[in-house]
């Protein structure tokens, strides 16, 4: 076959090859018995050439026998006068024209056909003498004789006539029937050799189907089997010819998977060479390789650093070199145990560098093993942790400070109240209890006693305010902060400054924010520097009329502010407004109680809030104003985190 | 309605003790419950001797501070009540001059009844001592009709 042929047939699907090899023999065996059925059918056709042939003989020699008896008996007549002898005519009469038809239909050869005409004529001729005979004879008597003599003969002439031409007839009809003949022998030859050729092509198609099943499957699948075990033990396959059947294909796709198993070998080994690349130049972790009895394989640059050795010094020696004496014996040996039975093993602790130092290392081991399970070695890798365990003991050691200082701190508090409180327990009962029975004593010893008691209690408020401040300051008291409604709590506020400022002999007005106006605080220190800002405006306003309590909204705080319309303070004294102990001079004035830290622990109150307690002069007058946030500041989870 | 179920006089002959480091507090209470007329009081500035008073007095109220060298008034209280049947009323009044929340907590927790901070007002404090007194009264009182039953 040539090779656009071949590649034709190998480019059809294998539905159409099968059809193709089971149809081809099927169709030549189909051929052959077509071609048998044709000579046989041939052959019996020459035969009945032959049959008809040998019946037109007979026919032929009927009709000269017909006619020799009838004209002996028109003879014999003739002689006789007697009617017996006219029986042979009459059977000729009779007989004639069914043979006759007989022959017409039978006789088709041209060169025969041409001489039945003549015969049909001569015996015509024949018969029409012998009636005529018979006429004679029966009209005549004794006196026609000779007339009758002259008409025998004729007729013996018009016979003769007759088998001239039927000898011809006979002659002609031998030929053809030898022609005939020859015509069956020869179809017979035909016949034979036509069914031997036809056994040659069924065994040729034959042949041709298992040549055609042979090269377009068998021997692609057997070469598809070998590149399946090419591609089993992982060797390149040769790209296939462009094939479009079903074998193609396959031969196809294992090319593909053959090419797509080599990419990703070769991916692999060069993600495995970049891998072991990276892994070297590691600089910050120690990465290593030890064989299952802890011999050291591999050696990066991180372990040369953190540990101090070169990688031709380690290479075959024990892991346990990087262990100090005191856990060397065990460690090293405990640590591949874990990693053996667990799959990794870490801990953290000491390790020693190549000149003895030490540092505190993070070390992980894992065990590595193959497929089956067989314990190959261990990777290790060690990390230098020494700076973090440094900032970890510093951070824990600021840490512990910080909650001494702060215990320090309340415990300070705590004892600095005691100690202050408790001889003014004694000097503030006894006065009090000399108060109760002032009556027994004279007025100097009264004005005395109240001294006492009254620079007592003074004392007492200092101390206070003081512990207070300090406490606000140290963080030791809980800031409680909701939100809190700042009408109501004006409202609540107003009962308890109303008397103060009245007493003061000042009248108390009040400006209510929005009844929804809402701020974090805790409720009672808010209320404190209320407090504190409505006695002191009431204090010290000695010139004018009223003290003013409000709030307003500004959007993301709430402003909380006292005013007045007396002196104001002094634009000198302002700097040291908020600074504790600090009275600006007021001392002087004796009608003027106060311990000079009220506005202090009223700023470290706010403060606390996350707010601010500012000044304001008005003209006439003073305005002390202080912030609250509207939403939770950052402020209030700063202080829940402490 | 107290006055007309427990006499006055009765609560002043309950027995008292006074418990606290500080020489003039101790003399200070002592005024007080003096002028009170309260008849059976006993002060001691020892705190390590404390445990052993209140076993041998069996005082019906204890006027303890807090902060003293040696035993401390928590310990004390601890002390106490280890020693002290469950259904005895034996009442603490605190009386410190640490006024932090943590202390006044530590020592309602640790059995104390009342708490009152130093420097503290003469006749509170005689106020409070009574009513603790006469709750006591009336405590025995309950449990003697309950047990006659």
């Amino acid at each position: 076959m040539s090779k656009g042929s071949t590649r034709f047939w190998t480019d059809r699907p294998l539905a159409f090859k099968g059809l193709v090899v089971v149809a081809l023999p099927l169709a030549v065996l189909l051929g052959a018995l077509v071609s048998l059925y044709l000579a046989s059918s041939a052959e019996t056709r020459a035969e009945d050439d032959v049959r008809r042939a040998f019946a037109i003989q007979r026919d032929v020699y009927q009709i000269q026998a017909l006619l020799a008896e009838a004209e002996a008996g028109v003879r014999g007549y003739a002689l006789t006068r007697e009617d017996r002898f006219l029986a042979p005519y009459h059977t000729a009469e009779e007989d004639l024209p069914a043979t006759l038809a007989r022959l017409d239909e039978a006789i088709e050869d041209e060169t025969v056909r041409p001489r039945f005409v003549e015969l049909l004529q001569v015996t015509q001729a024949k018969r029409d003498g012998l009636e005529a005979t018979i006429a004679l004879v029966q009209a005549s008597d004794s006196f026609g004789q000779n007339r009758i003599e002259t008409a025998l003969t004729t007729n013996r002439l018009a016979l003769d006539a007759v088998r001239q031409e039927i000898e011809n007839i006979q002659e002609l009809e031998g030929i053809v029937l030898d022609r005939r003949r020859a015509l069956v022998d020869d179809v017979r030859t035909r016949f034979l050799t036509l069914t031997a050729v036809s056994a040659l092509i069924g065994l040729l198609g034959s042949f041709a189907a298992v040549y055609l099943f042979s090269t377009g499957i068998v021997r692609r699948v057997s070469k598809l089997e070998g590149d399946a075990e090419l591609l089993a033990r992982g060797e390149r396959l040769e790209t296939p010819p462009e094939e479009a059947d079903e074998l193609g294909r396959l031969a196809q796709g294992l090319a593909r998977a053959s090419a797509l198993l080599r990419k990703r070998e070769d991916d692999l080994r060069a993600s495995e060479e970049r891998f072991r690349l990276v892994i070297e130049q590691v600089r910050d972790y120690g990465i290593f390789a030890l064989d299952p009895q802890g011999i050291v394989t591999s050696w990066n640059l991180g372990a040369e650093r953190i540990k101090g050795w070169r990688t031709e010094e380690i290479l075959g020696e024990h892991f346990s070199k990087f262990y100090p004496a005191d856990t060397r014996d065990f460690l090293p040996e405990e640590m591949l145990e874990r990693a053996r039975v667990e799959g990794t093993a870490e801990d953290e602790g000491w390790r020693e560098r190549k000149d003895g130092t030490r540092f505190w290392a993070n070390v992980v081991i894992t065990a590595l093993r193959a497929e089956n399970g067989e314990l190959q070695g261990f990777a290790k890798v060690t990390r230098d942790m020494s700076e973090r365990r440094r900032s970890e003991e510093d951070l824990r050691l600021a840490r512990e400070e910080a909650v001494a200082a702060n215990l320090a701190k309340s415990e300070f508090l705590s004892r600095t109240s005691h100690e202050l409180r408790t001889p003014l327990n004694a000097i503030l009962g006894f006065g009090q209890l000399l108060e109760i029975d002032e009556e027994d004593f004279t007025q100097p010893h009264r004005d005395a006693i109240h001294q006492i008691a009254k620079a007592g209690r003074h004392l007492l408020a200092l101390i206070n305010d003081l512990l207070n401040i300090s406490s606000i300051e140290a963080g030791a008291e809980e800031v409680d902060i909701e939100a809190v409604n700042i009408a109501d709590l004006l409202e609540e506020v107003r009962d308890l400054v109303d008397p103060v400022v009245r007493a003061a002999r000042l009248s108390f007005e009040i400006d209510l924010p929005p009844s929804g106006t809402i701020a974090q605080a805790d409720k009672r220190r808010t209320t404190q520097v209320i407090l504190n800002l409505v006695s002191n405006a009431a204090k010290y306003n000695s010139t004018g009329s009223f003290v003013r309590l409000g709030a307003q909204d500004s959007g993301e705080n709430v402003t909380i502010f006292v005013e007045d319309d007396g002196p104001g303070v002094d634009p000198a004294n302002r700097p040291r407004l908020f600074t504790a102990f600090d009275r600006l001079g007021q001392q002087k004035h004796s009608q003027n109680e106060g311990t000079g830290l009220g506005l202090a622990l009223s700023k470290s109150l706010v403060e606390s809030m996350g707010g601010d307690l500012g000044y304001a002069p008005l003209s006439p007058g003073a305005r002390f104003s202080f912030t609250l946030s509207r939403t939770s500041a950052s402020r209030n989870v700063e202080q829940a985190a402490e | 309605m107290s006055a007309q179920l427990i006499d006055p006089q009765e609560i002043l002959e309950r027995r008292i003790l006074v418990i606290d480091d500080e020489e003039a507090n101790v003399l200070l209470l002592r005024n007080i419950l003096q002028r009170e007329g309260y008849t059976d009081v006993h002060c001691l500035t020892q705190s390590s001797k404390a445990l052993q008073s209140y076993i041998d007095l069996q005082p019906h109220l204890v006027l303890l501070d807090l902060m003293m060298p040696e035993v401390d008034g928590f310990q004390l209280l601890e002390a106490f009540s280890r020693h002290d049947a469950a259904d005895e009323f034996r009442p603490v009044l605190v009386l410190t001059a640490d006024t932090t929340i943590q202390a006044r907590r530590k020592a309602l927790s640790l059995g104390a009844k009342d708490f009152v901070a130093k420097p503290f007002d003469v006749i509170e404090v005689g106020l409070r001592i009574s009513n603790l007194l006469e709750t006591g009264l009336l405590y025995e009182r309950l449990r003697t009709s309950n047990a006659a039953y």
